[in-house]
């Protein structure tokens, strides 16, 4: 039997699915995986964020998608980071000083879990020294937004872990609770935007920017009421006490950063090396292509496969006079993908078949 | 340092997207994290609304 010698070399693939605006799919716990492994499939190389790969206490690993954060996702696509895979990395565990004993506990008893069940190395574990102060708000747009009263505390807690010999870091902070909120209830019920999603991005991006190592976000919260009739999407959410078990699994072997700016010639010569001029193809919600990675990868004259996800934004390829290929799910965003692996033109796939001249014009 | 979330509204200019972002948001501090939100008709051409949180480095 074939064991897909034939296959086409892997084609690196960026999949961005912005986090806090509402995706259908993509927009609750990690419910974009599924086409992230299609995706992962179709390109032999995905590389995406952790919005995508985040369902709580689900999760998937997969050595054929690297887990990058979203600042670093942006300074990878605008050529500032190469990304390089790592066989595993030593977790540090940054707690937010505002975090209740109780919920400290049930936190510190998923880092315990991960290392006896899934053999992961974690330590060292830094509480910050004042709360972090986590506020939660909404743009203009609807999309959800974030604040810290204390990035200087977080930062000090990152540099320690840093110091202390961490290769990459898991923060937990504590977020407030409005468990009878209108936006968490339709959240809930699979119509709403996620809530807390904004401000989770703004403590990864501040984290991973400062000090330029992977680190990913899960929110303490307490656990909600049981709701009969929760979607799906939002279900991995509320199987656990915390968020954080697909965090550690997903930073576990999360690729190392590495600056390109001044970097010698043996690092950019590393075969392990991956920069984004190896990119073979963008896909991003089609009415969510205005942020730094897309538009990086875009002017770059990467191929822009845009996908049919209603969220709420509108800011499409026409919008912003950028030219895509249309796909109406990510199934079909995933057959684009193999069609350029196998070196295909996706226009060649669609009916009907334009000629290259109008006759007469030759 | 403390962090500011920022709304603008950027009439589109001519070339790269990218840069013309950046420099709009980077006289309010680094940008941390942004995105364009909409891109709305007007008079003059398409304005470009940026929702965004910049870093600001206190004196």
């Amino acid at each position: 039997m074939s064991t897909g010698a034939s296959m086409a070399p892997p084609m690196p693939t960026l999949l961005v699915i912005p986090t806090g605006i509402g995706c259908d799919q993509g927009g609750y716990a990690g419910d974009a995986l599924p086409a992230a492994r299609l995706l992962a499939a179709a390109s032999g190389c995905l590389i995406t964020h952790p919005n995508v790969m985040n369902g709580a206490a689900l999760y998937w690993s997969d050595p054929r998608i690297q887990y990058v954060e979203g600042s670093a996702l942006n300074r990878f696509a605008t050529g500032a980071l190469g990304l390089r895979p790592v066989r595993r990395q030593r977790l540090g565990l940054l707690l937010d000083g505002g975090m209740e004993p109780e919920l400290r506990q049930r936190h510190l008893q998923v880092v315990d879990g991960c290392r006896a069940t899934l053999g992961l190395e974690i330590g060292p574990v830094i509480t910050t020294d004042t709360p972090l102060g986590v506020h939660l708000s909404q743009g203009a747009s609807g999309a959800s937004w974030g604040q810290l009263e204390r990035p200087d505390a977080l930062l000090r807690a990152g540099e320690q872990l840093l110091a202390q010999g961490a290769t990459a870091i898991a923060v937990v902070a504590r977020f407030p609770e409005d468990p009878e909120s209108e936006a968490l209830a339709a959240y809930r019920q699979g119509s709403g935007v996620d809530g807390l999603a904004g401000a989770e991005a703004v403590i990864s991006h501040l984290l991973s920017s400062h000090l330029g190592i992977p680190c990913a976000h899960a929110p303490a919260l307490s656990p909600l009421p049981l709701d009969p009739g929760l979607d799906p999407r939002a279900a991995g959410e509320e199987l656990g006490y915390t968020f954080l078990p697909c965090v550690l699994v997903g930073l576990s072997r999360a690729p190392q950063l590495v600056p390109l700016e001044g970097a010698s010639s043996a690092v950019l010569a590393d075969p392990q090396l991956l920069a984004r001029e190896q990119l073979g193809a963008v896909v991003a919600p089609a009415g969510a292509l205005g942020g730094e990675a897309v538009l990086a990868c875009a002017e770059l004259g990467v191929p822009l496969i845009t996908v049919a996800n209603p969220c709420l934004l509108d800011v499409t390829a026409a919008a912003l006079g950028l030219e895509a290929i249309a796909a109406s799910s990510y199934a079909e965003a995933a057959g684009f993908v193999l069609a350029l692996r196998e070196g295909l033109s996706p226009a060649a796939l669609r009916r009907p078949f334009p000629r290259l001249f109008a006759p007469g014009m030759v | 340092m403390r962090l500011e979330p920022l709304e603008l509204r950027l009439l589109r200019q001519g070339g790269p997207l990218l840069d013309q972002v950046r420099q709009a948001l980077a006289a309010h501090g680094r940008p941390l994290r942004w995105a364009i939100t909409a891109v709305e008709p007007s008079s003059e051409g398409s304005v470009l609304v940026v929702e965004a949180v910049v870093v600001v480095e206190d004196a």
